[in-house]
């Protein structure tokens, strides 16, 4: 490792990897130690576009929702639960 | 970062700017114009709310790139938006860990193939490029990153899906809950706690400089 160039360490980017396995939920499975990192990353990405399927999925539901409520009832509903929190 | 309660509020108020401001709960429009009015605003929520990081940057860059979405980025973002988006030339940095950091990887793989196949390692160099490839696509603005970088943003972005996610899950149980208990008794709401509440929703939009005047015409936007 040239540490004329680098200025990260291999300590740092361990961290950054156990904290992205620690996120993903697969891990707990996981009893063998580290996974290889080919597999992080593909874990990652699967969990990156399942998440985003979610949010899809939850606007489809949402827009539907908020369709049969008044304008009012909806908005002050998110207040209320901001208020709440 | 670890998905904060400030996160998620500041998500929320976010949203619910949003979808004010787009007018989303009027009845006019298709459904899929509803919905796609509500995923902008989720996300430039999203964006909002975190700051300024690199992905937060990229995502409102590829929104913007929709003629449909301009309107409203510029009513939420104002200035900001008109300013030109600060472009990342990773050219210009010193490739400081792109090679550092796929050798790690390499060497990480490398020592947990080494109790199977030790030939598997090469394979594994290739096969962590072509994914991390995949990722950058994912990653908004991760074509421009740096390995290391990616990584950082990655774990940044994913903390950030997971809060709005948790929070249109949240969002929708309680707009179910109001739904019923509205139809139980349809008196529900009464109209000093309307008041106060669309007060609350006031004072919050006078903080914001460039709201007040814009919002004052209220024009309705079509998403």
């Amino acid at each position: 490792m040239s540490s004329r160039r680098s200025r990260i360490s291999e300590e740092e980017i361990n961290e950054l990897i156990s904290k992205l396995q620690s996120l993903l939920p697969e891990t707990r499975r996981r009893g063998a130690g580290r996974a290889s990192s080919a597999k992080l990353l593909q874990e990652t990405c699967n969990y990156i576009r399942s998440l985003r399927r979610e949010v899809d999925d939850l606007s489809d539901r949402l827009s539907a929702l908020m369709e049969t409520m008044d304008n009012n009832s909806a908005e002050a509903e998110i207040v209320r639960s901001l208020l709440r929190s | 970062m670890q998905a904060t309660k400030s996160f998620e509020q500041a998500f929320l108020k976010q949203m619910l700017l949003g979808i004010q401001l787009s007018a989303v709960s009027h009845t006019t429009g298709s459904l899929q114009e509803r919905k796609s009015a509500i995923k902008l605003s989720a996300d430039v929520a999203m964006a909002v709310a975190r700051g300024s990081k690199k992905w937060t940057r990229g995502l409102i860059a590829s929104l913007s790139k929709e003629e449909q979405n301009r309107s409203f980025l510029q009513f939420v973002l104002g200035k900001e938006f008109e300013r030109p988006a600060k472009i990342c030339h990773s050219s210009w940095k010193i490739p400081r860990s792109k090679n550092i950091v796929r050798r790690s990887l390499r060497f990480l793989s490398k020592r947990q193939s080494n109790i199977r196949a030790p030939n598997s390692s090469v394979l594994a160099g290739t096969l962590v490029e072509k994914r991390t490839q995949v990722l950058k696509r994912l990653v908004p603005g991760g074509e421009s990153m740096d390995a290391f970088s990616l990584l950082d943003e990655t774990l940044d972005y994913a903390t950030c899906l997971q809060a709005q996610v948790d929070v249109m899950q949240k969002l929708m149980t309680t707009l179910e809950a109001s739904k019923h208990s509205r139809r139980a008794d349809s008196d529900a709401q009464c109209p000093k706690e309307k008041f106060h509440l669309l007060a609350m929703v006031g004072s919050w939009y006078s903080t914001r400089k460039g709201l007040r005047k814009r919002l004052s015409k209220r024009p309705k936007l079509t998403l």
